[in-house]
């Protein structure tokens, strides 16, 4: 009788199903484990997926240079003329002043990125802007009007009502108007900002007129940000120039390092993983040495052996990386990375409400399954072949 | 069919200090439809002799075949495929697996040949039947008495219709009317025209109407003339 090689492997998924369901607590914890560990990976790779798209989308938006004035190692206001220096240079677009600063809530425990309604040429605000806000923006010269993250909105304490207050360095109070709210993925980029009128925040942190917290510079080639952020150095002594570049590299250098920590958790997690794959693999008890002398003394070969200990280990393991990875898009996309947020987010008490949407990248599921089942498999196939080679006879 | 050994030789364990000679250069013709009791006290070699028949060791000297084929030196891969074209083994300690059920223990010969789980009822179903244990195929092996194992053990060994049946102590277990009604069902399966060769020292077993022939183990030696040779 010439075996039928579909019905074998039928078979044998069979059995290897019903041996798993008669040692259940023991392959529900190898499964477990595996799908804690699938999970947490794949987590981590997902959120780290819909991060690099949020710093990406942060990136567009950001400026070509940043121009700031440094004394003594920090960042003080910057004189609005020191535009006029930059005129020369050849290649420099727009260069306008900037107004923002931090503002700590004492109250809340919380602290706000007050920024300056930035207005185009034509003293209007950006169209893009406008389209983010739910509401209305400050119209131009008018004051004592904000535009707020839901985050901010919910510090402060303002569902229901309009009015909140800030106070100045001298302790005055100045009240404002909160006149719409940023949505969509705009309200995530800008979790912990309240928008004012520039003036607005020039009274709010008593700047003078001619000073800014920063100078802004467009470029017209892309190409050449480098070059002229270099020059712009040159020319202005004691300024920081940060290219769009270098806000990219630290973007990915915070990602990077974030992960890093992550993934040292996680290396503890893969080693109880390890071990638990060896104890199970390389634990060949007096029990299963006997039932595989029974299975060859009745005619399975070692081939049928190594099949059966092959279609365990995938079935578990392969289960375990389906609900791992599944759970952890549940997690990511759902539950907007749960627990994850504090690794990457940083500690600021503002959760930023940054809606993670994981991309769908196949090389991350193929990654998750390469140091997973890859190497379970490979952990289980030198017992797999020792049980295959126990001899028929040995249960004579 | 016709099984020949020609100056087999079993060596446990060879050149070491706990070297075993099980069986030496024993040789024999055993006829299609012969019903053969293998007898010898405890360690004589019986169970050893039975395993090289069967298929499931080879001998360290000699030949032996079966039919046209020879089975004294083989890689394990093929005197496997004899072992589950050719015979049917009843083992001394039965080898059932306790946790599965008896349906499932009996058609566990089936399972690397691909035959689908109807197929496999339909093939086992008679045997329990035939056997008197049909309404015992959902219960664990453990769950089962002496004589259930006994009758589990035979009803595997037949799964595959083999030409050659080996038994090894089917009896020993058994209570005398049990293990005469084991004694029929082998002598009915002699009938059927297989060979039957089954190792015993119980008188009832050596004593039945449907042997034809006995042999006598003794340290690994076969006697020319076993005691009480009819
Ligand atoms: N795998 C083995 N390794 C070493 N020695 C063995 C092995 N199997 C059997 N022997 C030895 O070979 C001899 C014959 O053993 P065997 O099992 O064939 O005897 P037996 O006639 O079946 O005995 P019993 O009636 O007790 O079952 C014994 O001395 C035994 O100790
Ligand atoms: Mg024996």
């Amino acid at each position: 009788m010439t075996p039928h090689p579909l019905g074998r492997l039928l078979n044998i998924l069979d059995y290897a199903l019903s041996s798993l369901r008669r040692r259940l607590l023991k392959n529900l914890l190898v499964f477990a484990v595996f799908t804690l560990v699938v999970f947490l990976f794949s987590s981590l790779l997902l959120t780290r997926g819909a991060l690099g798209d949020l710093a990406g989308r942060l990136l567009a938006a950001a400026p070509d240079i940043t121009v700031q004035q440094m004394v003594a190692g920090r960042q003080v206001p910057i004189a609005a003329s020191a535009c006029e220096g930059l005129r020369g240079i050849p290649g420099v677009g727009l260069c306008r002043g900037r107004l923002w600063g931090y503002y700590f809530d004492s109250e809340n425990g919380a602290n706000y990125t007050v920024i300056g309604l930035p207005e185009g040429p034509a003293g209007q605000a950006p169209a893009s802007l406008s389209h983010a806000v739910e509401g209305r923006l400050p119209q131009p010269g008018e004051r004592g009007k904000a535009v707020l993250a839901t985050a901010v909105r919910q510090q402060l304490g303002l569902e229901g009502r309009r009015f909140f207050s800030l106070f100045r360095p001298d302790l005055e109070l100045l009240s404002f108007e909160a006149v719409g709210t940023f949505t969509g993925s705009a309200d995530a980029l800008v979790a912990d900002t309240i928008l004012l009128a520039e003036a607005d925040v020039r009274h709010l942190f008593a700047l003078p007129e001619d000073q800014n917290t920063d100078l802004l510079v467009d470029v017209v080639n892309p190409l050449e940000v480098e070059t002229i952020a270099a020059k712009i150095a040159d020319r202005l002594p004691g300024v920081r120039v940060i290219s769009k570049e270098r806000i990219a590299k630290t973007y990915r250098a915070v990602f990077g390092w974030r992960s890093g920590i992550t993934a040292t958790a996680l290396l503890l997690a893969l080693s109880a993983f390890v071990i638990l794959a060896w104890d199970r693999a390389s634990g060949l008890s007096g029990e299963e040495v006997r039932e595989v002398g029974i299975l060859k003394i009745l005619g399975w070969q070692s081939g049928d052996i190594i099949l059966l200990r092959f279609c365990e280990s995938l079935l578990v393991s392969l289960f375990a990386f389906l609900s791992g990875w599944l759970l952890a898009w549940v997690h990511v996309a759902h539950f907007q990375a749960a627990l994850l947020r504090p690794v990457f987010l940083g500690w600021s008490v503002l959760r930023p409400q940054f809606p993670l949407l994981p991309p769908l990248a196949a090389a991350d599921l193929f990654l998750v399954l390469a140091i997973s089942v890859v190497p379970y498999l490979a952990a289980t196939a030198v017992p797999a072949w020792r049980a295959a080679t126990v001899p028929a006879h040995s249960v004579l | 069919m016709r099984i020949v050994l020609d100056q087999v030789s079993k060596v446990y364990n060879s050149a070491q200090p706990n070297e075993v000679v099980a069986l030496e250069r024993v040789s024999l013709a055993i006829d299609k439809g012969e019903m053969v009791c293998l007898e010898g006290p405890s360690g004589s070699g019986k169970t050893t002799l039975l395993s090289i028949l069967g298929c499931v060791i080879a001998p360290t000297g000699g030949s032996a075949s079966i039919g046209d084929k020879k089975i004294a030196r083989l890689p394990d891969h093929f005197r496997t495929s004899y072992r589950r074209q050719l015979v049917g083994f009843v083992f001394q300690h039965f080898n059932l697996l306790e946790e599965r059920s008896l349906l499932e223990n009996v058609t566990l010969p089936l399972y690397p040949l691909g035959v689908s789980p109807r197929v496999r009822r339909e093939r086992a179903l008679p045997l329990l039947q035939r056997l008197g244990i049909d309404h015992r195929r959902d219960f664990p092996v453990r769950q089962l008495s002496g004589g259930e194992r006994q009758r589990a053990a035979i009803a595997r060994a037949l799964i595959n219709d083999p030409p050659l049946l080996i038994a090894d102590e089917p009896t020993a277990h058994l209570d005398r009317p049990l293990a005469g009604e084991i004694m029929d069902i082998f002598a009915a399966l002699k009938a059927e025209g297989r060979t039957v060769i089954i190792a015993s020292h119980d008188p009832l077993v050596v004593t039945h109407p449907a042997v034809t022939r006995r042999l006598a183990l003794h340290g690994g030696r076969l006697l020319a003339d076993p005691p009480g040779q009819r």
